[in-house]
């Protein structure tokens, strides 16, 4: 199955978008923002819209676009004191009226929903795989280097202020490699896979562990095997594969279940 | 030395503090008492800076409160913590958040940091719990250690809202001790407080708020009138000889 350059391509973009998305999800479920991933992914379709409509590259407008949603979200909670929930509701059903309206504006009958919704993974080029390498790679460098600021911001983001502990910088990069890793997760991915990568490595890793740089290692091993796992059975089996890697982490989840950890 | 002039705060329209002038000294130790409502945490929430001034002006140790917040912070308890009991964190690290903002930004703990979480915690009897996850304390050894994370940065001026609301009688005793303890080496308290029996034996200073200042003064010059005047028809006052 290896010898097909695409198949190689592809399981690679799987692991990558899998690393990349696990090491990020224990912090989003954490911090109940975990429906941020799914808003942002949905956000990002009027900025898909926009770049449609303004002929402008579609990753870098889309990617933009959702980035400045991210920071605005974030930095309307903290000025008028709104529950990030709201805050995000409100982005959302705006962006995905803009982005319907904008796809109308444009003509472009041809918009695939399909892909946007389940993405393919088979579809990835060498470029993209690029991309999350180099976005692998700065989640990983963010994590490591602000861990002590992150942890707190996680915890209680009022506390931590009061402790002057530096969480604004921290949390607005948060928000930003957050977008980022959604935008450029969709095409290979899609709305779907990106959610669950966001919430299901890291409650199966709350399932397993009780410190959180374990949970963290943990979260990211159970993704990989998901893929690998996931990849190799949708090719056995003949199933769509970002759906299987879904459906093998969800069973890990149940799996894992018997052992959580109670304090 | 913090001095607060001409303080006014409002919040939808409605005034919560009116006309506060106060002058608390380094090494007192404090009680904020009023009913509620009084705007007894508007207070304290103001001198911490967690709250943005409206008219007034705050002073500490002679310089404006923005600039002192630059350098210094307030140890901080507070009244009631929102936290998820399953979140992973040890008591330790919970402590050594009073210690995370004195430190570079990305910078990690070091082997003293620790082992200064652990003095604090040794201190208020608790440092055989620092390896236990937060989710499993009780409602009065999350007081303590929150208390531990609050004096652990050695701050000057630590500020409690209401420490006695989750803590039983003989509790309450032994964590007034241990305050009155740290008054002693030197740290200003400042405690808002329901409980004037707790507050008339250890508290050095007295602040009667109910909207506006009704006295601040030395707990020995407060009489019962003054208290009546705070709280209004809400308190029954018992004299006792002893």
């Amino acid at each position: 199955m290896l010898s097909y350059s695409f198949l190689v391509n592809a399981l690679i973009g799987a692991l990558l978008s899998g690393l990349s998305l696990a090491i990020f999800a224990p912090f989003v479920t954490l911090r109940k923002i975990s429906y941020m991933g799914e808003a942002l992914s949905h956000i990002a379709f009027a900025g898909i819209a926009l770049a449609l409509l303004t002929k402008l590259p579609l990753t870098l407008t889309t990617l933009i676009f959702v980035m400045l949603i991210a920071l605005a979200i974030a930095a309307l909670a903290r000025k008028h004191k709104l529950q990030e929930s709201n805050t995000i509701s409100i982005f959302l059903s705006v962006s995905m009226a803009l982005g319907v309206i904008l796809i109308s504006l444009s003509r472009n009958y041809s918009f695939d929903l399909a892909s946007y919704l389940f993405g393919n993974v088979l579809l990835i080029t060498t470029g993209e795989l690029l991309g999350l390498a180099i976005l692998a790679f700065l989640n990983l460098a963010f994590v490591l280097i602000f861990y002590k600021e992150l942890f707190y911001l996680t915890y209680n983001a009022e506390m931590s202020r009061v402790f002057r502990i530096r969480i604004n910088p921290v949390n607005r990069i948060f928000m930003l490699l957050l977008a980022a890793n959604i935008v450029v997760n969709l095409k290979s991915a899609g709305i779907i896979l990106v959610t669950a990568q966001l919430i299901l490595p890291a409650v199966i890793a709350f399932n397993l562990a009780s410190r959180l740089p374990r949970i963290i290692m943990l979260s990211v091993a159970v993704s990989l095997v998901s893929a690998l796992l996931g990849f190799y059975l949708s090719f056995s089996v003949n199933l769509p594969t970002g759906a299987t890697i879904v459906l093998c982490e969800a069973f890990l989840f149940f799996l894992t279940l018997g052992f959580k950890r109670r304090y | 030395m913090i001095k607060i002039s001409q303080l006014q705060y409002k919040l939808s329209g409605k005034a919560i503090l009116e006309d506060i002038d106060l002058s608390l000294a380094e090494g007192e130790f404090v009680a904020i008492i009023g009913p509620n409502g009084a705007g007894k945490s508007t207070l304290v929430k103001l001198i911490m800076g967690l709250l943005e001034l409206q008219e007034g002006r705050i002073e500490i140790d002679g310089l404006d409160q923005t600039e002192w917040l630059k350098n210094h912070s307030f140890g901080y308890l507070p009244q009631h913590e929102d936290y998820d009991r399953n979140f992973p964190a040890s008591v330790l690290e919970l402590v050594l958040m009073g210690l995370a903002g004195t430190l570079p930004l990305g910078a990690r703990f070091k082997k003293n940091h620790r082992d200064q979480a652990l003095n604090a915690l040794n201190e208020i009897g608790l440092g055989h719990l620092a390896s236990k996850r937060i989710g499993s304390l009780s409602g009065g050894e999350f007081q303590r250690v929150l208390l531990a994370r609050a004096i652990v940065g050695q701050n000057r001026y630590l500020i409690l809202d209401e420490p006695e609301a989750s803590l039983d009688r003989p509790s309450v005793e032994s964590f007034f001790a241990l305050l009155k303890k740290l008054n002693s080496a030197g740290r200003t308290i400042i405690t808002i407080s329901h409980d004037l029996n707790i507050l008339s034996e250890y508290c050095s200073f007295l602040v009667c708020l109910n909207r506006r200042l009704h006295c601040h003064n030395h707990t020995e010059l407060v009489d019962a009138q003054i208290i009546h005047k705070t709280f209004g028809d809400s308190v029954r006052i018992i004299e006792k000889d002893y």
